[in-house]
């Protein structure tokens, strides 16, 4: 008597449970979103309320707008801003912010590293806005050592 | 019959229009006498580079003094090159060096970079085509290409490429630099297509020498064109028949 008694409460449990999960498919359907696990893109920090594109386009592309631009820019000249990195980083990461890529809260990182994506854009480009203060190298600058260039049969050449 | 005809006098429409504007546009260029639009060398951002330009330098020896590395300084500065106290390794995009004829002992002092050639032997050595000539003739090493192989740097007879050995902290957005790249003198192109001049030749005029003369090869009425036709300019190892963008004075 008591198993039954059990059983027929787990049932409940169970039947309860199904309605639930049932309900919120409905109330995702009436708010017409879809259910999704993936961070949402950070939107822009400095007042820019424009988007380059729409933002699906941007989650699935963003990568190939981004290599069409290196290329261009770096073999051409081309330096329209609208889709090169640093642009992308100029509009979506606070000016001054401490966060690194890697970190969770970087724009680029938060979904990358939901995604897996391992990326080496930022051991040459910078992962933050340099704005009006560059990053002037303070540190000592190379000094030149010995050397001669190749043809001396007259004259000699020696590093200052 | 009369459709040819008529075809022609709208060619001939159009024609004429082009005509008109060409000559307003040569009015305007011509109606403020003094004022040089041509040495205006800014383009659009959104334009791409064109073989109309070829970027160059003239180096005059007699002014550059010895001991000064203010060119240096600025072009390290400017690129965010950093000295990690290894002297054979640290990057070194320019660097001051003294030429002594043996016959005479004349001793002159310039600066050596990438010579921008127009047949650059590190373009022709690079197996992933990272080491490139833009058309405007600045030579420069794509890094998201580069492997790291170095065979420009034993290609290129005037020591002008190194390579990045130790991971760069100082960034700065205009020139992303890396560790396990070659790099050299980029004629600070970042500058350049904004109508800048690089760092090294402000630097050398801010201390007074002026020994540096950045210009347009192309164009018979700049500077660096001007000073050519009357003074000339020596290549340095001119047998390699490379035509290099940078020339030297006096040596």
């Amino acid at each position: 008597m008591l198993q039954i008694k059990n059983l027929m409460h787990k049932s409940l449990i169970a039947l309860a449970g199904i309605a639930v999960m049932a309900f919120s498919v409905f109330a995702y359907a009436d708010a017409g979103e879809k259910p999704s696990f993936a961070p949402s893109v950070p939107h822009p920090t400095n007042g820019t309320t424009e988007c380059v594109e729409d933002e699906d386009e941007m989650k699935k592309n963003h990568m190939k707008y981004i290599l069409h631009q290196r290329d261009a820019t770096m073999h051409e000249g081309i330096r329209t801003k609208t889709y090169s990195l640093k642009e992308c980083i100029n509009c979506h990461v606070p000016e001054n912010s401490q966060v690194r890529y890697g970190d969770e809260k970087h724009f680029c990182s938060s979904c990358h590293n939901y995604a897996g994506v391992s990326i080496d854009c930022f051991q040459c480009h910078m992962d933050t806005p340099m704005g009006k203060n560059p990053h002037k190298s303070n540190a000592q600058v190379s000094k030149p050592v010995q050397s001669e260039i190749a043809d001396a049969t007259t004259t000699g050449a020696s590093n200052e | 019959m009369n459709k040819s005809t008529m075809n022609n006098e709208s060619v001939n429409i159009e024609r004429r229009s082009f005509v008109g504007k060409s000559a307003t546009a040569a009015a305007a260029l011509t109606i403020a006498p003094g004022v040089f639009l041509n040495q205006v060398h800014a383009k659009p951002a959104g334009e791409a580079v064109t073989d109309a330009k070829r970027w160059g330098m003239l180096i005059d020896t007699a002014k550059c003094a010895s001991g000064c590395t203010s060119c240096v300084t600025a072009c390290h500065e400017e690129n965010g090159i950093e000295s990690h106290n290894r002297p054979l390794t640290d990057q070194q995009w320019i660097r001051k060096i003294k030429i002594k004829d043996k016959l005479t002992d004349h001793v002159v002092s310039l600066p050596m970079m990438c010579q921008h050639c127009e047949k650059p032997p590190c373009v022709d050595v690079c197996p992933t085509g990272a080491s490139f000539k833009r058309v405007d003739g600045i030579v420069l090493v794509d890094r998201h290409i580069c492997i790291g192989c170095r065979y420009c740097m034993m290609a290129c007879p005037y020591k002008a490429r190194s390579f990045a050995h130790e991971a760069v902290d100082n960034k700065v957005d205009y020139q992303p630099r890396g560790k396990g790249t070659v790099e050299s003198c980029t004629m600070c192109v970042h500058r350049v297509d904004e109508g800048g001049t690089p760092a090294c030749v402000e630097a050398c005029s801010e201390a007074e020498h002026g020994a540096m003369i950045f210009g347009d090869l192309k164009d018979p009425s700049s500077e660096i064109s001007k000073q050519l036709v009357e003074h000339g300019g020596q290549q340095i190892r001119a047998d390699l028949g490379l035509n290099t963008g940078v020339r030297y004075r006096g040596i």
